[in-house]
């Protein structure tokens, strides 16, 4: 316990705060400074409905429901995703489960947060598909 | 207060000392100790129950926020046992990235405890230092993986990301900015005079004590107890870059402080290695859905100690049963025996000495019953629930 | 090198005492906050942060708690405040004259600061809370601990000036600065780090440390009452900067040497908040007793000794 080579001191830490006094605090000014994220950022799912081919993979892997991949027409290959960020936990498993590279995470779109709860359920989806979609849509998913 | 009567402290589960909540009473003479009562369960999850009717997959993310803190070890945790029940392991390029990036979890941890520690000992020039340098850790986490609290690196079967050479120098730079740092910071926590006063002798822990209350991780090797997973029972990639063991003797707060920061020059020293020797392979093997049915224990070296996961298979596509043990609740027991006889005004640094993890707690722990059952009836279950909670 | 005067009820309501007072000691939190948070490498509170706080607390509604004594939950906070402010009336504000003085009066301005720690104690003592009844106790022990040597430490300038008039004090210190300066560096150092105590600034923060008794004796005390301790406690920082400027750095003459050399004092009790960890309250009693009455008695006998060859 005593290591009698060690001399006991007063106010080790002097030197950081005399540097202190000459450089700018390293506070991040967060909404004022918005900082770059990495390009691995996992932000917001993307999803492109050319390459989809309706596997229903990512899914079955989401941890947490937040992926709904409904189907227009299996035939013609056309897909709408229904993408709930709010649930999403961002782990990007579905990502990587997709074997047709259609999903993909930004890392310039993460500031996700919002009072109203419209923002959070996203369509992805060729336009008319969507615009389809959301036309019929309180006979297609009645619970909502 | 009556005479008769015990004056007790309550501290928690609301309390500015904790940053989680969990309950302990502490009945005072003055300001000495006289005894201590720890009650957890506050942020209990049901995450165990939780797996239970999920897929494999999605059980390895539900895993990974048993803990904030150490998230990845959960996840390694998981993926290493069900691999092995599956028969299948990880490509060595992926057990390297594993432990790259448990390594680099461990300085996180291990930083952001000698912050709070030192707040609880009212240095907050320390803490602050001390997180200002942590953020440098937390940047290359983010690089790495693209998050900064849960990486979600592991796959079942391997990582889902590589490492390439301008990631590899910039964690190379981070590694020796904060080498530097922790230099320094071990110099503050071994020779300040007014924080050693607060840390030297205070919850004390002889080496009998910690071998009886099993306390694991670098809480027990700060009392002496030679044990680290990392070195007894290799996992990931630990057999080809090993490490040392990092011990001392006098267990006291000033030695569990002097294991951390010593375990950081090793972490710093294992992931320069690392980086120098990756070996070149894929990055997964196939898992198959349906995991073979089979049991199989699974056991790492989280930052605060052994981590330990009990993995059951019936040949389905969902984890049958899965038991978590976290070094946490295993280093509780301590408190209990350090906080008699010591001042009030050291309980904080001796609850922040084990580096609890509050949310790793909370998991039903029957240690005895009369009968010697293991089974608990639904109706056994409620009556406990409804004591519990009077 | 005479000092200005202010027309006592001007100097009672406005300048110094008073509204000068308050907004001075906010000014004076400001810059203490925001120095610390410097050398914590952080931002630290924007110019209004103190009188924001000040203001939210007073418009915030007012909780009493059971089992507490009314009238002295409300009392206490007015008393502590306004024995503060009743200090400043001896002591050379800004370094103008101060508005009243008799003989003796550095005995009952030293008193009248200590009202607002005994007020404190006795807010802790009236309510039931726990975290508020040991942050009581940890009040008074320290008060105990450090009064006798700020005291003595205090003295040492007066023996030299031979009065105990504040006021008197300090015109004999701008008389003769490097006499003062050269006889009690001692002095000096125990009556700042006293200050401190007073203050109950880190290190000496046992009694209101919030890791351990939340807020200690204040921890029931919610709007208005909280307020009016808090702008006690920065008039105390105000007065106690003053009183130690005045005695120990030669002097405060005029409104621009007052500003520079309490800001220049504050910078050194901000560097030494920094650098320490908390004491523990047996630490610094025993600091205090085996320490500082130490060096505070070695400074009265070079004072002495000064005297008897002078």
């Amino acid at each position: 316990m005593k290591k009698p080579n060690k001399r006991l001191r007063l106010g080790t830490m002097i030197g950081d705060v005399v540097r202190s006094i000459f450089r700018r605090p390293i506070t991040q000014q967060y909404p004022f400074v918005r900082t770059e994220a990495p390009p691995r950022f996992r932000g917001k799912l993307v999803y492109d409905p050319e390459k989809c081919a309706g596997c229903m993979l990512c899914v079955k892997d989401c941890p947490s429901d937040a992926i709904e991949l409904i189907t227009i027409d299996k035939a013609a290959k056309k897909f709408v995703m229904r993408y709930h960020a709010d649930r999403c936990t961002y782990c990007a498993q579905c990502v990587i489960s997709c074997r047709f590279k259609c999903l993909s995470m930004s890392s310039e779109d993460w500031e996700l947060a919002s009072v109203h709860k419209e923002p959070f359920e996203v369509y992805y989806g060729r336009e008319e598909d969507v615009a389809f979609l959301l036309e019929k849509r309180p006979a297609e998913c009645p619970e909502e | 207060m009556e005479e008769t009567k015990k004056f007790i402290v309550p501290i928690g589960p609301q309390h500015p000392a904790l940053k989680e909540p969990g309950h302990f009473e502490f009945s005072v003479e003055g300001e000495i100790v006289t005894g201590v009562s720890i009650r957890l369960g506050y942020v209990h999850r049901g995450i165990e129950k939780g797996a239970e009717n999920r897929s494999w997959v999605q059980s390895l993310y539900l895993f990974e926020r048993v803990c904030g803190i150490c998230s990845h070890v959960h996840a390694t945790a998981f993926a290493l046992g069900v691999e092995k029940l599956c028969n299948v392991s990880a490509p060595p390029r992926a057990q390297a990235i594993r432990t790259l990036v448990g390594e680099l979890e461990r300085i996180h941890s291990h930083m952001l405890w000698l912050g709070v520690a030192a707040h609880e000992g009212g240095f907050d020039t320390l803490f602050m230092y001390s997180w200002r340098d942590r953020e440098t850790v937390m940047d290359l986490l983010e690089m790495l993986c693209g998050n900064r609290v849960n990486y979600s690196i592991n796959l079942l079967g391997g990582v889902k990301f590589d490492i390439d050479h301008a990631q590899r120098d910039a964690i190379l730079r981070g590694v020796d900015f904060l080498e530097e740092r922790s230099h320094h910071y071990l110099k503050i926590c071994t020779t300040d005079r007014t924080f050693l006063g607060r840390t030297r002798g205070v919850g004390t822990m002889t080496r009998e004590q910690a071998d009886e209350f099993g306390m694991v991780g670098p809480t027990g090797r700060a009392s002496g107890n030679k044990r680290d997973v990392r070195i007894d029972a290799p996992y990931a990639s630990y057999a080809e870059f090993p490490v040392k063991l990092v011990t001392a003797e006098a267990g006291d707060l000033m030695a569990r402080f002097d294991v951390r920061i010593r375990e950081l020059f090793e972490s710093f020293r294992l992931i320069r290695l690392i980086l120098d020797n990756l070996p070149q392979s894929e990055l997964t093997a196939r898992v198959p859905r349906r995991v073979p049915a089979g049991e199989v224990v699974s056991r790492v070296e989280a930052p605060r100690g052994e981590l330990f996961y009990y993995i059951k298979s019936n040949g389905s596509d969902q984890p049958e049963r899965v038991k978590v043990r976290t070094p946490s609740l295993c280093n509780w027991g301590s408190v209990t025996q350090t906080a008699v006889g010591s001042k009030l005004a050291d309980m904080p640094m001796i609850l922040s000495g084990i580096d609890p993890c509050f949310s790793c707690n909370d998991r039903l722990v029957n240690i005895q019953r009369g009968d010697n059952s293991q089974v608990w009836t639904w109706e056994d279950l409620r009556r406990y629930g409804i004591e519990y909670y009077r | 090198m005479n000092n200005l005067t202010v027309p006592p009820l001007i100097a009672f309501l406005f300048f110094p005492g008073g509204l000068f007072l308050m907004f001075g000691g906010m000014a004076y939190e400001w810059i203490d906050r925001k120095l610390v948070a410097r050398f914590q490498n952080r931002i630290g509170p924007r110019w209004f942060q103190p009188l924001a706080d000040v203001v939210k607390l007073l418009s915030k509604e007012e909780i009493i708690p059971q089992g507490v004594d009314r009238i002295l939950f409300y009392l206490l906070p007015v008393l502590a405040l306004s024995a503060a402010l009743a200090s400043a009336l001896y002591v050379p504000i800004a370094g103008f004259a101060p508005a009243y003085s008799f003989k003796g009066d550095l005995v009952v301005t030293l008193y009248m600061l200590s009202v607002l720690t005994l007020c404190l104690g006795l807010a802790g003592a009236n309510t039931p809370n726990r975290f508020a009844l040991i942050g009581a106790t940890r009040t008074l022990t320290q008060l105990f601990s450090y009064e006798a040597p700020f005291l003595l430490a205090l003295l040492g300038p007066a023996i030299v000036a031979g009065t105990w008039t504040i006021g008197e004090i300090n015109f004999y210190t701008q008389l003769h600065p490097w006499q003062m300066i050269l006889t009690q560096p001692l002095g000096f150092v125990v009556a700042l780090v006293g200050l401190m105590g007073k203050l109950e600034l880190p290190p000496f923060d046992a009694p209101e440390a919030e890791t351990e008794i939340v807020a200690g004796a204040l921890t029931e005390y919610s709007g208005r009452g909280l307020a009016l301790f808090r702008i006690g406690k920065n008039v105390e920082l105000l007065i106690g900067l003053t009183l130690v400027s005045a005695f120990y750095l030669g002097g405060v003459g005029n409104p621009l040497l007052f500003v520079v050399k309490t800001v220049g004092l504050l910078f050194v009790m901000a560097v030494l908040q920094s650098l320490f960890a908390r004491l523990r309250i047996d630490q610094t009693v025993g600091l205090w007793w085996r320490i500082g009455a130490l060096l505070a008695l070695l400074n009265l006998l070079v004072v002495a000794l000064f005297r008897a060859l002078a």
